[in-house]
């Protein structure tokens, strides 16, 4: 009677038996996304094979591993050949990889390249929409899931660094189809308190896992947000839409929690600079400005006020030896001047420019007595002409001319035969 | 209304006083007054610094009560 009951191995038995009898479950190609590979040491490897809704557990044991041409890796999209069986212990179906073929790139990674590019376009990249990060917050949010590590990490750098400041938490879904609405949601809720910096994040985890941060939904709300954000997703070689749209990439949380706060030592160190720095300004100021009084009252003026006025008189004096000097010098210029003039020969002896003039004159009056035409006719020679006209050549005569001779003591009139 | 500022905003002003103060443009009357409120400020960031009290995380629920959270749970 017993036997009416079935025990867990017996039905999971069952239906193994069912499955393997189903000749398309023995002999599957299905196409989808490999992610949580993992390779235990037996050499054996377990991952999951998954679209866009579905996803199912899938094995390659180690002695099928010589067929791979590639080196499986999380988000690679692929085609397997294998079989669908019941994995009695656990009481799950699993595929039974044989063959493992790539299958171009992953959808993920192509939805993730295209959204990247497109928000990039739209500008939400852009560094000019980048806010600064307060140094000195007094509040900060975190945007994650309360049970996670990440806000374990966070909460104690911040306490650590710098423990005067607020941690406000606003938990959400960090992975899965609701976690993309919540964590928009909750960056919208902590707009609501005066909170300095947001960190929005989460740890590590498969590209499915980060997947919420690659939302096109987050990354708007990331984008309008008037809170700057840290974005902490992950790793340090994971980068996801949210980390580009942030005001600031951390690479993990406790590096998002090191960027938020500054660390207090710093801070104590700064001030106390700060300090000096306003001593010592001030200080150099009183000491330049007492330079300066000193230097001005040392000044001759304010000693020997007297020099004011000496200077100038000095100068006067100078002017007036000048001008006596100058007016003396020239009377006497011209004093010599005249006196050079006075004793010339022509002054000091006057008779002789008479007696050579005497002379001249009367060797002129030798001269022109020469040559007086009517000496000439006492000389007895006569002088022709004919009206009036002195003929000189015999060619200006003919024959019937009358001429008038002229002698020392008369005129006569002839005609020529 | 010294007392009234948060750290963050005298730990700037004061930076400010320091910055203005060193380019030597402030007439002297006007730079000790400064530098007056500049040893008040530094006085100041030193209390809060050294007497303020450790802030605790909290928690925001969705109907906005606010808990507090430790993590050690």
């Amino acid at each position: 009677m017993d036997d009416e009951y079935l025990t867990v191995s017996q039905i999971n038995a069952y239906i193994n038996r069912k499955l393997k009898m189903d000749v398309n479950l023995r002999n599957v190609y299905i196409r989808g996304e490999i992610s949580n590979y993992k390779t235990y040491p037996s050499g054996h490897s377990y991952f999951t094979l998954k679209d866009e809704k579905s996803q199912i557990p899938a094995v390659m044991f180690k002695g099928r591993k010589h067929s791979l041409k590639f080196q499986p890796e999380n988000g690679m999209k692929v085609i397997i050949k294998g079989k669908i069986e019941v994995y009695e212990r656990d009481g799950k179906y699993q595929l039974y990889a044989t063959t493992i073929t790539e299958d171009g790139i992953g959808n993920l990674h192509i939805a993730f390249e295209q959204l990247k590019k497109k928000l990039k376009a739209e500008g939400l990249f852009d560094d000019a929409h980048k806010k600064e990060i307060p140094k000195y917050p007094k509040r900060i949010g975190v945007v994650t899931a309360q049970t996670g590590a990440a806000i374990r990490d966070i909460i104690t750098t911040i306490k650590r660094r710098y423990p005067y400041c607020e941690v406000l938490v606003f938990s959400t879904l960090v992975q899965g189809e609701m976690a993309a609405g919540q964590i928009v949601r909750q960056i919208r809720h902590a707009q609501q308190y005066d909170i300095d910096t947001l960190i929005v994040g989460r740890g590590g985890g498969s590209i499915e896992d980060l997947w919420p941060f690659n939302e096109d939904a987050v990354a708007r709300e990331i984008y309008a947000c008037r809170i700057p954000i840290i974005s902490a997703v992950g790793h340090e070689i994971d980068w996801t839409i949210s980390d580009f749209v942030a005001d600031k990439r951390a690479a993990t949380p406790t590096a998002a929690a090191e960027i938020a706060v500054p660390e207090t030592s710093e801070v104590k160190y700064k001030v106390s600079q700060l300090s000096q720095r306003i001593n010592k300004s001030i200080t150099d100021r009183l000491i330049q400005n007492r330079q300066k009084v000193e230097n001005i009252s040392q000044k001759q003026i304010f000693k020997n006020p007297e020099s004011i006025y000496e200077i100038k008189q000095m100068h006067l004096d100078n002017l007036i030896g000048k001008l006596n000097f100058t007016s003396k010098s020239i009377i006497s210029k011209n004093r010599n001047r005249l006196i050079k003039i006075e004793s010339r020969h022509v002054l000091t002896n006057p008779e002789e420019v008479t007696k050579s003039k005497r002379e001249i004159f009367l060797r002129n009056v030798d001269k022109l007595t020469i040559l007086d035409p009517l000496l000439t006719l006492k000389r007895g020679y006569s002088i022709a002409k004919i009206d009036d006209k002195v003929i000189s050549s015999a060619k200006d005569i003919k024959t019937g001319d009358e001429l008038d001779i002229e002698f020392d003591d008369g005129t006569i009139n002839t005609k020529v035969i | 209304m010294m007392e009234e500022l948060s750290f963050e905003e005298s730990l700037e002003k004061l930076e400010e006083i320091v910055n203005k103060l060193e380019t030597g443009d402030v007439p002297l009357d006007d730079a000790i007054d400064e530098f007056t409120k500049a040893m008040e400020l530094v006085k100041l960031c030193n209390t809060k610094l050294n007497n303020a009290e450790e802030a605790i995380a909290k928690i925001v629920q969705d109907n906005g009560e606010i808990e507090n959270f430790d993590i050690s749970e």
